[in-house]
């Protein structure tokens, strides 16, 4: 059962038929934030930055327990804490663990441009491969969770790793390790989705009659997981209510690819035939040439000279745009 | 009317071709030749992963992705100097209009018989296009460019028509080279020495063949051969 450790490649950006995988089954990871358990110590946060080994950064006080306003490009996990009044007068203190939620069909790799620089492996984990990645930022537009984060100093875009380089050892992230409290959960996907229909289920009969499991289809489901006490709060926690992979955006892309290679195979191809049917078109000898435009000339005159009005000659010279003639250089 | 004998010889000698493009229009068209080239081909690198070997071709994917727009911006601005260059060239004309009916004609033999000014219609239809597409596919890019201040929707709508007029260009820009290298021998010239010869200009470009042949019957000098005249 190691299988979840060979990093197979499912999908990999910019890059058609991708996958290597040829073994017969695959094992899917995945975590699991059961909000319930979690106490708010940020454990994680630290974990996150020193495994990763990313610097410490400057932050404000914003008058909330949150570490720092919002993720960066080396902040890969936030926990967002909001305030909120219920209507029963309760306060309802949230928490939400704020990255990559390694989604089952990724919007940031459907979008990216950039050959590997988002990676799919079979285990469900999504990675951004730096050297790869061009620095244009769709993958930030292609997200439903806005979880990438752009770099000015090195081009680059950043994000939760899974810990990948742990995980294809054997152990689990680092956030995971660093919970004293068992709330960032780490197995196969299926341990994922069977603890966290069980814990729902637990919330409710304690009276958590909106308590949910976070697994948004449509993003095909994902590989970090909530259980949710209040899922009638999504937005208080900053949880998309509905994210979904922007599949008529994807579908139209896609579309205009298949239309544009052929359209612009075709439209050469129609060159060639023309030219293989019609050949050059060599100008009359000068002589010829010469004495048919200066006919023309004459017959102008002659119409002109008609009681006819002149912009009824369809080639008049008194019809077009610049009579005297632009000075052509 | 007609010069004297040996003047007339001096004028046929000076002037073997006729002046088409200046100086001046030469390298405005060459610059958006060139930076159109470059956009297709780092397009094609953005747009279709099976083309993004053309990355390595250009430099590699992040000088794609940082000169695209650059050269974007370079590539529209000369096209709507082009404009202001030929803005008086490019107005359509009844003759034109008679050149709209006479295109079955023009694709099958290459000649409609009218009297062309400098200038036919298919010319500036073409123009046309290309300013319209040109000034949309900057505006178009500016969101593709910045996309942190795009809103996300708009970012959406805007990379897919950026799509389409790139495509439209591309059609455009395969007619175009064909008509101007293959389809008709003698027009390259006029984009490179910036001469035609006489046969050409009269045969394609009657009326403006007229007031230019620099050895009309009645013209009595030779006319100025500077370089922009």
């Amino acid at each position: 059962m190691a299988t979840e450790l060979a990093l197979n490649v499912r999908r990999r950006s910019a890059t058609p038929a991708s996958g290597t995988n040829i073994r017969r089954d695959h094992v899917e990871v995945s975590k699991l934030v059961d909000i319930d358990l979690c106490i708010g110590c940020k454990a994680c946060e630290i974990a996150c930055k020193e495994w990763n080994d990313l610097p410490v950064e400057p932050s404000v006080n914003t008058g909330s327990y949150q570490t720092r306003p919002d993720l960066t490009p080396a902040t890969w996990d936030l926990m967002i804490f909001n305030e909120v009044e219920r209507d029963s007068g309760d306060l309802a203190w949230l928490i939400k663990k704020d990255s990559c939620l390694h989604c089952e069909e990724p919007g940031c790799l459907l979008a990216c441009p950039a050959p590997g620089a988002v990676v799919q492996y079979d285990n469900g984990i999504v990675d951004f491969n730096q050297e790869n990645c061009i620095g244009c930022r769709y993958c930030i537009a292609g997200c439903p969770f806005d979880i990438p984060r752009f770099d000015e100093e090195t081009g680059k875009v950043y994000k939760c790793t899974m810990c990948v380089d742990r995980v294809s050892n054997g152990l689990e992230p680092a956030c995971v390790k660093s919970c004293p409290t068992g709330s960032i959960r780490f197995g196969t996907k299926e341990e994922m989705v069977a603890y966290g229909e069980a814990k729902v289920s637990k919330l409710k009969a304690r009276g958590f009659e909106h308590a949910m499991h976070y697994d948004p289809e449509g993003v095909g489901g994902v590989h970090m997981s909530y259980v949710v006490p209040h899922g009638d709060m999504l937005p208080d926690y900053e949880l998309p209510e509905d994210p979904k992979v922007p599949g008529a955006y994807f579908g139209t892309l896609s579309g205009l690819r298949k239309l544009g290679s052929a359209a612009t195979w075709a439209g050469a191809l129609a060159t060639g035939i023309f030219f293989l049917r019609t050949g050059r078109r060599r100008p009359p000898p000068e002589e010829e040439a010469v004495a048919e435009a200066y006919a023309l000339e004459e017959r102008d005159e002659a119409a002109a000279t008609t009681s006819e009005p002149p912009d009824a000659d369809p080639y008049g010279p008194a019809g077009d745009a610049t009579p005297e003639g632009g000075e052509p250089g | 009317m007609t010069a004297p004998a040996e003047e007339r010889t001096v004028i046929v000698e000076e002037h073997p071709t006729v002046r088409r493009y200046s100086l001046g229009e030469r390298i405005l068209h060459w610059f958006v030749a060139l930076t159109f080239i470059y956009l297709m081909l780092s397009g094609f690198a953005l747009g279709y992963p099976r083309m993004s070997w053309l990355y390595n071709v250009l430099g590699g994917g992040q000088t794609v992705r940082s000169l695209h727009p650059i050269v974007g911006v370079g590539f529209t601005v000369a096209v709507v100097l082009m404009l202001v260059v030929w803005a008086r060239d490019m107005r359509l004309s009844s003759v034109d209009r008679e050149w709209g009916r006479r295109l079955g004609t023009y694709v099958r033999s290459g000649h409609t018989g009218l009297d062309v000014g400098r200038f036919n219609a298919g010319q500036k239809g073409y123009f046309w296009y290309a300013l319209i597409t040109g000034v949309l596919l900057l505006l178009t890019g500016l969101p593709l460019w910045f996309p942190e201040i795009a809103a996300l929707g708009v970012l959406r709508v805007m990379r897919v028509t950026h799509h389409v007029l790139f495509l439209l260009t591309v059609a455009g820009f395969i007619i175009h080279v064909y008509m101007s290298t293959a389809m008709f021998p003698g027009t390259i010239s006029s984009m490179t020495s910036g001469e035609v010869s006489r046969a050409w200009a009269a045969h394609h470009h009657p009326r403006w063949f007229r007031e230019h042949d620099p050895r009309r019957p009645d013209r009595t000098e030779p006319v100025y051969r500077g370089d922009n005249p």
